[in-house]
């Protein structure tokens, strides 16, 4: 048996060859622990070597006894134990550390797993909604699922990994630095860690991904993004985001950066659907997984204003600068490690939203307690506490011309109608009775139509394409619901494709099989390139194909329709065109 | 019945793949999303090829309906090009759809 009293194995005679060895190992766990860690460790502490040990314990503590598996201690038996190169002795010195861990965790100095801040970083839920729903969801990316059993094992396991892993601060920053602040700074030499924070953004309708290395100090500020509800009852509650209003390449961050749309991106929590059909008791129960996506905020804005036709609103957060980099820290750590299930009531987009920025500054949960669970009621809330400032929604036409309101394009469709008659007599009393002509009729008027009216002719023309889109959809679903040969097999390659867009929804998974924990590093990133390349060809090459072979099978009616929407589109664009190039 | 799921905006891949770009990305909003690491048109390209739509209602309501795509637009003209500078936001948007 080693004691820790024993400064150095200076061995009393007749010791056993594996009392040296975890003298040794004691001795070398010494060497790395934290002054702090070592001084709250009571007296009279003892590693005792056994073979008793259930299969799959290293080691186990009673008390002030940490017993220690035999075997683990064969390549400390001599002098020459090397951690840093040799796997087996760095298991050994890992499982003792591990063991010392839940030592200082009981003790009077430790308390680390029953920090509620602990538990916040680490994931572990505050309230329990629902039975099943106490679990950890960061799962992603863990360097040991272990840490998943509970706060105190997951104390433990990183403790481990935060004494002798050369970078576990830039893996795991925020945990890094919580440890630092109550147990000091790791004995060993540590990397340093990049400013760079690593994300997997989308890139295009088609689940291509991008990889994005975020640099938090190009980030001048975060807003709420609120997409408003539109007349369907169903959506009234509206949506939550967050905005990253990241400045231009060689702009000093500061005001102008918000014109800077195309460099801005969003953070989402959207569950994830993986099949054509979508399923309510899934979305009540939490049958899809919840993720937080980066998309650009100009594709949001399209995707909002231009395809669902709701309104979004920008509003500034009022959050300081090491406030906007927690945040940033955190939305990194929960897009690579969190996988948690949408529920509509308890776990949805605004109750997501609202934990991320509260888990990651304290400071933000201290100044509000918001227990709601609508989009529109988090906005009220953070607007109540201060956290949010909507003065510039104030003017509306102020706040679209600076990028605190992306007005939904349907309010555009009637003024446009409007210009356009205004030039010409138009067969139709309104927007939608013009949208309403079948396409032919549409046409011999664009050919007479000046610079003002093409303009709006060409906004209208598209918005009637984006009819026929949401026509073609609704066909296309119910057509790949019947159960026929060809429909069957269409399912199977969107369900394929469906697979390899999952990636996005899950970054973690891109690197299956690759070691690393946390944040991906360096070599984790050359190894994703290449993963990365192939899924995006493969959904490039796939939903267009898909696309084109659905389009084939359209009713013909639809399929003219298309076409001469199309030609209208190409005409339009052309006279455009050559319009304002004459124009003075 | 699908209302539960639309409190939030869902990832519906077969949704936004198969319609938004059904018909392959018209000119302007739905290409410009992508970001400045893909794609062989520079930053400042996507800025003006972005605000196309923008750029004719703002042409088409005579200067009433203002974006900031525009905006952002006519700040990167201006900035790149002096003759820009002086030009009236009219005769920029004008350019724009010329492109």
């Amino acid at each position: 048996m080693a004691w820790l009293a024993l400064a150095m194995p200076a061995l009393a005679a007749g010791a056993s060859n594996d009392d040296a060895a975890a003298a040794r190992l004691l001795h070398a766990a010494h060497a790395r622990l934290p002054e702090t860690w070592w001084q709250a460790l009571p007296a009279g502490l003892a590693v005792e070597p056994r073979d008793d040990l259930p299969a799959h314990v290293g080691g186990r503590t009673f008390g002030t006894h940490i017993r220690i598996d035999r075997r683990l201690l064969a390549p400390w038996s001599g002098g020459t134990a090397d951690p840093d190169h040799d796997p087996a002795a760095r298991l050994a010195l890992a499982t003792l550390i591990h063991e010392l861990a839940h030592v200082l965790d009981r003790s009077p100095h430790g308390g680390l797993s029953r920090d509620p801040r602990l538990r916040d970083l680490a994931g572990w839920p505050q309230r329990r909604l629902l039975p099943g729903r106490g679990a950890n969801a960061m799962r992603g990316r863990s360097p040991d699922t272990y840490e998943l059993t509970d706060p105190r094992e997951f104390v433990a396991v990183n403790l481990e990994h935060y004494v002798l892993d050369a970078d576990y601060a830039c893996r795991r920053p925020a945990l890094a630095a919580w440890f630092r602040s109550r147990i000091g700074p790791p004995r060993a030499a540590q990397v340093p860690c990049g400013p760079l924070m690593p994300l997997l953004q989308g890139e295009g309708g088609d689940g291509q991904l991008g990889w994005l290395s975020l640099d938090p100090s190009r980030v001048y500020a975060i807003d709420y993004l609120f997409a408003e509800g539109n007349d369907v009852p169903m959506s009234r509650w509206g949506h939550s985001m967050l905005r990253l209003v990241i400045c231009a390449p060689g702009r000093v961050p500061g005001p102008d950066c918000r014109l800077d749309l195309a460099w801005h991106r969003v953070l989402s929590f959207r569950a994830f659907v993986d099949d054509v059909q979508i399923s309510s008791w899934r979305g009540l129960t939490g049958g899809y997984p919840s993720r937080l996506f980066v998309l650009p905020l100009e594709q949001v804005i399209d995707e909002y204003t231009q395809v669902e036709l709701r309104s979004l609103a920008s509003i500034p957060l009022t959050l300081d600068r090491d406030a906007i980099d927690a945040v940033l820290a955190r939305a990194a750590q929960l897009h690579w490690a969190y996988d948690g299930r949408y529920a509509f009531i308890g776990n949805n987009c605004a109750v997501e939203t609202w934990k991320l920025l509260r888990d990651a500054d304290p400071r933000i949960g201290t100044r509000l307690h918001w227990r709601g669970i609508t989009p529109k009621g988090l906005l009220a809330a953070l607007e109540r506490s201060g956290l949010a400032d909507g003065s510039a929604q104030a003017d509306r036409a102020a706040a679209e011309r600076q990028g605190y309101y992306f007005a939904s394009a349907q309010s555009r469709y009637e003024a446009m109608f409007q210009v356009a008659r205004r030039a010409l007599p138009l067969p139709a009393e309104s927007a939608h009775a013009w949208l309403d002509l079948p396409a032919r009729s549409r046409a011999p008027w664009m050919a007479q139509a000046d610079l003002r009216a093409t303009a709006a002719l060409l906004l209208l023309e598209q918005a009637a394409q984006r009819r026929q889109e949401l026509l073609a959809r609704d066909w296309l679903k119910r057509r790949l619901g019947q159960h026929d040969g060809e429909a069957m097999r269409a399912r199977g390659q969107v369900r394929d494709l469906l697979a390899d867009a999952g990636v996005l929804a899950q970054p973690a998974a891109l690197l299956d099989g690759v070691p690393g924990y946390g944040l991906p590093q360096a070599a984790e990133r050359s190894a994703v390139v290449e993963r990365l390349a192939t899924r995006n060809w493969r959904l490039a090459e796939g939903w267009p194909a898909l696309r084109a072979q659905a389009r084939a099978a359209l009713p013909a009616s639809q399929r003219v329709q298309w076409q001469e929407i199309e030609a209208n589109l190409d005409l339009l664009r052309q006279r455009l065109r050559a319009l304002a190039d004459a124009a003075p | 019945m699908i209302r539960p799921l639309l409190l939030c905006a869902l990832f519906i891949l077969p949704a936004s793949a198969l319609a938004s770009s059904f018909a392959g990305t018209s000119a302007g909003a739905s290409s410009a999303g992508s970001s400045a690491s893909s794609g062989s048109t520079s930053g400042d390209d996507k800025v003006l090829m972005a605000a196309r739509d923008d750029a004719a209602a703002f042409v088409a309501s005579d200067g009433q309906l203002r974006s900031a795509r525009l905006e952002a637009a006519l700040r990167q003209l201006r900035a790149s090009d002096s003759g820009a500078v002086q030009a009236d936001d009219l005769a920029l948007a004008r350019r724009l759809l010329a492109l």
